[in-house]
């Protein structure tokens, strides 16, 4: 199975490469449309000092947690790309996956893999390790143990997120735009220290989609800094009860709209 | 005449895409908020940043947004797609001039965009925010001339990259990376008054600033008096010198093009 998903993906990997020139623009490219904006707020942030009482390699430290995981599960989960997937089901595509004798799964997460996200996953892990230069954090072994259970955390929270915009697209066959607001948008706010936003979109992100607790509490941890909201220490250890939640109920999700899918016809 | 006709079908296919310019909608407004959330923090306890008051940098954060789709600054591949099918010769041989011709869409597709994204997106921030309005009706004449030379300058620039299909295989990645480039140096992610002034004087005197920044000073009264002349005469020399620039590249490329068949 996995020898399997491991020559779908390299078929994809060349033929990602037949354009070279291309190829390389766009991985360039990638990281650096998301660094300009790390970019530009490094550059303001001479005038201003602090971003809600956070410096900037604090700041990097949300963002480069944020940036390494979220382009590591763009990669894996290109197949799930709601964008993606929906052309698939669009081009009848969907359907012959359904009739091979072969895992779903396998098929679909070795359907597309887009290898120029490497340009972001670079730039991510470049702002992560100039955090860990910058900022005096007290390392201790739970804390280095917690760094990579967070990165995947946040890798299966997204991903969760991709497979509920793909499944949507069983109903809607077009891939619903708004989805965006959570996958990209979620990046972006989680980029930057939870308590600079109103009440309800924390809350929101906290109780409803947990994306808070996946970089956030995290981080005041790392840092060492106080919990403004004053909730339960126990709040920084649940980034993987949070991803795996999220990406667990949205396999199940999928299951129902497997379930009800019927073809476009195509 | 056929301009017109060409604009005026531009526009009406915006307006059929009605739900995904409300999607796309909730989105630049989602995002707005982010931005003006972080422009709230960053400001903190001061009352004014390099001539803006935190008023102006949230006002900022609106008319950005609502600019992204007017000026299709994510990314533009129309006329690259023609050129990549083949359909780039016969535009070429009928009887009217290219560019004008693409031009035409351009502004209609613009119009579309302004009316059902850019409108509704200020409309949305007066009712979240207290917003700045320009603050004299010369600065409202004054910011419909300069967003009307800032799509031409974006256009211009925007023609000019997906020429890159007549010479490579690989114009995609190249205007992926030149999106990218006039996000960063518009002025789009932050005031270029907040950036360190060897940089922010650098970026005045490059046509992209002249997409998004300029507008966006001119429509807050930050550029007044002299100032705004300047401005506008510096977008004025923007047109004219990308015009020149996008016509020399538009010939040599015709006279590399070879048709296939035929």
């Amino acid at each position: 199975m996995f020898r399997l998903y491991t020559r779908l993906i390299s078929i994809r990997i060349r033929s990602q490469m037949q354009y070279p020139l291309s190829f390389l623009f766009d991985t360039l490219g990638s990281g650096f449309g998301t660094l300009s904006e790390f970019i530009a707020l490094w550059a303001v942030f001479t005038r201003f000092g602090t971003v809600g009482g956070w410096t900037m390699p604090e700041v990097a430290l949300l963002y480069g947690l944020a940036e390494t995981s979220f382009a590591t599960m763009d990669m894996v989960f290109s197949g799930y790309d709601p964008t993606f997937f929906s052309t698939q089901i669009q081009r009848g595509m969907f359907d012959q996956m359904l009739l091979r004798p072969l895992s779903l799964p396998v098929q679909i997460f070795g359907s597309e893999f887009i290898v120029r996200r490497l340009g972001r996953i670079g730039q991510g892990l470049a702002v992560l390790l100039l955090s860990f230069f910058l900022n005096p954090i007290q390392w201790t072994l739970v804390k280095i143990i917690l760094v990579p259970i967070v990165i995947v955390s946040t890798i299966a929270f997204f991903g969760g997120l991709f497979i509920v915009g793909a499944t949507i697209c069983f109903w809607t066959v077009e891939s619903l735009e708004a989805i965006n607001i959570f996958t990209y948008g979620g990046t972006t706010m989680i980029s930057y220290p939870m308590h600079i936003y109103g009440d309800w979109v924390r809350r929101f992100f906290t109780f409803v989609v947990p994306a808070a607790l996946l970089t956030y509490y995290p981080a005041l941890y790392f840092l060492g800094k106080p919990d403004p909201f004053g909730m339960p220490p126990v709040m920084p250890f649940l980034a993987p009860v949070a991803g795996f939640a999220v990406l667990a109920t949205a396999f199940a999700f999928w299951q129902v709209g497997v379930r009800h899918y019927q073809s476009t016809g195509s | 005449m056929m301009y017109l006709a060409a604009a005026r079908l531009a526009f009406q296919r915006q307006l059929a895409y009605r739900t995904a310019n409300f999607a796309g909608l909730l989105t630049n407004i989602f995002f707005g908020a982010l931005r003006a959330y972080v422009l709230i923090a960053l400001f903190g306890a001061q009352n004014e940043v390099a001539g803006y008051s935190l008023q102006a940098a949230i006002t900022y954060t609106g008319v950005t947004q609502a600019l992204i789709s007017y000026l299709t600054l994510f990314g533009w591949w129309d006329l690259m797609r023609t050129i990549r099918a083949g359909d780039v010769a016969s535009d070429l041989s009928r009887p009217f001039d290219f560019f004008g011709y693409w031009l035409a869409q351009d502004v209609g597709r613009a119009l579309g965009h302004l009316i059902l994204r850019g409108l509704p997106i200020m409309i949305l921030y007066a009712l979240i925010y207290r917003i700045a309005l320009p603050p004299a009706p010369i600065h409202w004449l004054a910011v419909t001339v300069s967003m009307t030379l800032a799509l031409f300058i974006s256009f211009c620039y925007r023609f000019m990259v997906n020429l890159a299909a007549f010479w490579t295989q690989d114009a995609v990645g190249i205007g992926r990376a030149a999106w990218m480039v006039s996000v960063f140096l518009s002025g789009f992610l932050m005031p270029i008054a907040f950036l360190p002034s060897w940089f922010s004087s650098a970026l005045r005197w490059m046509p992209f600033a002249h997409m998004i920044n300029t507008p966006v000073e001119i429509y807050l009264g930050i550029a007044d008096g002299s100032a705004l002349w300047l401005a506008l005469g510096q977008q004025l020399f923007w047109c004219v010198a990308l015009y020149a620039l996008a016509q020399l590249t538009l010939a040599a490329g015709v006279k590399k093009l070879v048709i296939q068949g035929g």
